[in-house]
């Protein structure tokens, strides 16, 4: 009920107004939004492109927070950015998404701002290390993977 | 059940029902007749302040057994009627607050959300989820200042129960006095003593309405409460009605084509309306002035027309839509075919690659080597200027010009060629009339040569014969006494050679003569 109440509101506002380089594609219920983020300065490894994050909510939003992906979307394009925290199969690793880095005071366009100023500060064209190994073994959901938070460059 | 004031104090509705129920109300209801009678149940007196009411709150929760299954309102779903100031907002709940609490780091939550929030944090790790400073819970929450409470309390919200049919609209400190007290659409538990199920508080006077009925009209099953309710009454499609107009009745079912197609007294305009009849009048009048009316006889015709004319001009629109497009590209084509227009005279073009041909044509100077610029792009506008897409030209006028431009220079190249033949043919001309003129010449020079020869030949026949006619006579002479050496040398010389000329002259004579022509 509490997490039902608060993304109708959000939702509502998102419907309202958002900041430049997002846009909300698909929330057609309370449980997974579909949004599109673009990064807006001219970072070369970025330009021109769009990526599609999914955002799914748990009955404890937002006390607990959201699982946020990238996902692949073929037309219209929508890659995976490139990126030394951003896994190929779109899994994330920020602390701000993880048990620990979320507040409740986060929500749905401030978790997209952020990622949109972790991808526009990144200079390095890779993956994280070990990218390969994670997303051929990995089966765990983002949320129980214990990410290390060790980089705070980007 | 009408109720006789807008917002009716809790007693006036009492006294009424009570009136009519015209008996004692029953004591499980604990319903009191009169105010003045029953003050020893707690009943407010007439209209109370809330404020009164908020204070004796607590004690009249107690004083019915009924109303004590009333659940107060939750503020967090409360609606409000105008969007709250963001400053008023939780950032938790995203809902204005609800008995906020303020964190050292000056943060206000509500207290059941930052509650919410700590409940997933360690004990020992809370921290405010705007700012993460350190928080202890048991010590460190302070109430916020008395005037955001106030800011708060004057927020003007509806009642919980809209949905349900109340319209009580206040400022959000009355709402729990209005929804535990006033609002007649608050459920509370059914007055049967084994029914457990909620009842409006309107309907609680009715004794237990959950029982299956089902809808004498319609036969749809529903609960007896429903049954009841104002709404579903209007909803049973064969439930009888009175038509507003006519005032007969029939079934709600029918109600609507009767009122559109049949019902008499239902007032219509004259069906000659569309070309300008002004009647307006009830159906059964408006029948008999149609059957006069020359403009309702002629109005299915002019319906027909309209409807006709208003297809044509649908397909007229994407029609001239096309025109213009097809202009422009003439228009396009016409201005690349001769580029300056007004000077038709310089066509075919000149060459461009000539740079004194803008000397020649001194107009062309204007635009030098026109047919190499791109043609104009600016494709008038097209009237429909709502559709601009399909406005654009149906060709890339790139390839366009490119076309245009190799087929200028195919007229180029021909027209060389031409001039090429030409100027062949007349060099041609010019080498056989003088090849001619050398011919004769050479005919000339032979024919005098030859005349020379004859000339020579005779002379030298004539010394010839001289010659021989003069040797016979001295070689007869000189024969016996020229035999010694001792002779001068000229002597002797032209002895020998006129000797061996002696000898062999007729032959000498025929390989000269031969040597001689050829060698002329």
């Amino acid at each position: 009920m509490f997490a039902t109440k608060r993304l109708q509101k959000e939702l509502i506002k998102l419907n309202e107004k958002l900041p430049p380089g997002i846009t909300l594609v698909k929330a057609d219920d309370l449980k997974e939004w579909l949004m599109d983020i673009q990064v807006m300065d001219d970072n070369p490894i970025y330009k021109d492109e769009t990526y599609r994050l999914k955002f799914t909510f748990s009955g404890n939003y937002p006390i607990e927070a959201p699982e946020v992906v990238f996902t692949p979307v073929q037309t219209p394009s929508r890659p995976i950015p490139l990126h030394p925290h951003i896994y190929s199969n779109g899994i994330i690793c920020l602390d701000m998404l993880a048990r620990e880095g979320w507040s409740p005071v986060h929500n749905v366009e401030s978790v997209c701002v952020s990622l949109q100023s972790m991808l526009t500060s990144n200079t390095k064209r890779e993956r994280p290390e070990g990218d390969d190994k994670f997303v051929k073994y990995n089966t765990r959901r983002p949320k129980d993977i214990n990410f290390v938070f060790h980089d705070n460059g980007v | 059940m009408s109720t006789p004031s807008p917002i009716p104090p809790p007693n006036d509705r009492r006294s009424s029902r009570a009136s009519s129920n015209a008996g004692p109300p029953s004591s499980n209801l604990n319903v009191p007749s009169e105010p003045s009678d029953l003050l020893v149940v707690g009943g407010p007196p007439s209209s109370p302040s809330p404020l009164a009411l908020r204070a004796s709150n607590s004690p009249s929760s107690k004083r019915r057994k009924s109303r004590a299954a009333k659940v107060p309102p939750d503020v967090h779903m409360l609606e409000y009627v105008s969007a709250c100031d963001s400053n008023l907002v939780c950032l938790i709940c995203h809902s204005p607050f609800d008995r906020p609490v303020k964190l050292p780091c000056e943060h206000y939550f509500c207290r059941e959300c930052v509650d919410h929030a700590w409940d997933a944090q360690q004990e020992d790790l809370r921290s405010c989820p705007t700012c993460r400073t350190k928080v202890d819970p048991q010590k460190d929450l302070s109430p916020v200042p008395r005037i955001i409470e106030t800011m708060l309390d004057e927020l003007v919200v509806k009642c919980p129960n809209t949905k349900t049919g109340c319209d009580w609209v206040d400022q959000r400190v009355n709402v729990h006095d209005h929804v535990m007290l006033y609002c007649e659409y608050t459920l509370v538990e059914c007055p049967s003593t084994d029914c457990r199920l909620p009842i409006s508080q309107k309907d609680f006077h009715k004794g237990c309405l959950h029982s299956t009925v089902s809808c004498e009209h319609c036969h749809a099953s529903l609960m007896k409460k429903d049954l009841e309710v104002g709404s579903v009454m209007s909803i049973c499609p064969n439930r009888s009605t009175n038509c507003p107009h006519c005032f007969i009745e029939l079934l709600r079912l029918d109600l609507k084509p009767h009122v559109k197609d049949v019902c008499p007294m239902v007032s219509i305009p004259c069906s000659g309306a569309i070309v300008g009849c002004k009647v307006t009048a009830e159906r059964i009048e408006v029948e008999e002035h149609e059957k006069t009316c020359p403009m309702a006889t002629m109005a299915p015709f002019f319906r027909e027309q309209q409807a006709r004319v208003e297809r044509s001009e649908a397909r007229l629109d994407p029609l001239s839509r096309k025109i213009g497009i097809l202009e422009d590209g003439l228009t396009n084509i016409t201005s690349m075919l001769y580029p300056a227009n007004g000077n038709d005279s310089s066509f075919p073009v000149t060459n461009p690659l000539d740079p004194n041909s803008s000397e020649a044509f001194p107009p062309a100077s204007l635009m030098p080597t026109p047919d190499f610029r791109l043609p104009p792009a600016s494709f008038p506008p097209v009237p429909q200027s709502s559709d601009t897409t399909q406005a654009q030209p149906p060709f890339d006028s790139q390839v366009h010009h490119l076309l245009t431009l190799h087929e200028s220079l195919r007229d180029e190249v021909s027209r060389v060629s031409n001039a090429l033949t030409e100027l062949e043919g007349r060099t041609s001309m010019t080498i056989m009339n003088e090849n001619q003129r050398v011919k004769e010449d050479m005919l000339h020079t032979n024919a005098a040569i030859n005349g020379m020869r004859m000339q020579l030949h005779w002379l030298m026949s004539a010394t010839l014969q001289q010659r021989s006619a003069s040797a016979a006579g001295s070689s007869t002479a000189r024969a016996g006494s020229s035999t010694g050496p001792s002779a001068s040398g000229s002597g002797t010389q032209g002895a020998s050679s006129r000797a061996s000329a002696t000898f062999r002259a007729p032959i000498r004579r025929l390989s000269d003569s031969t040597r001689q022509d050829v060698k002329l």
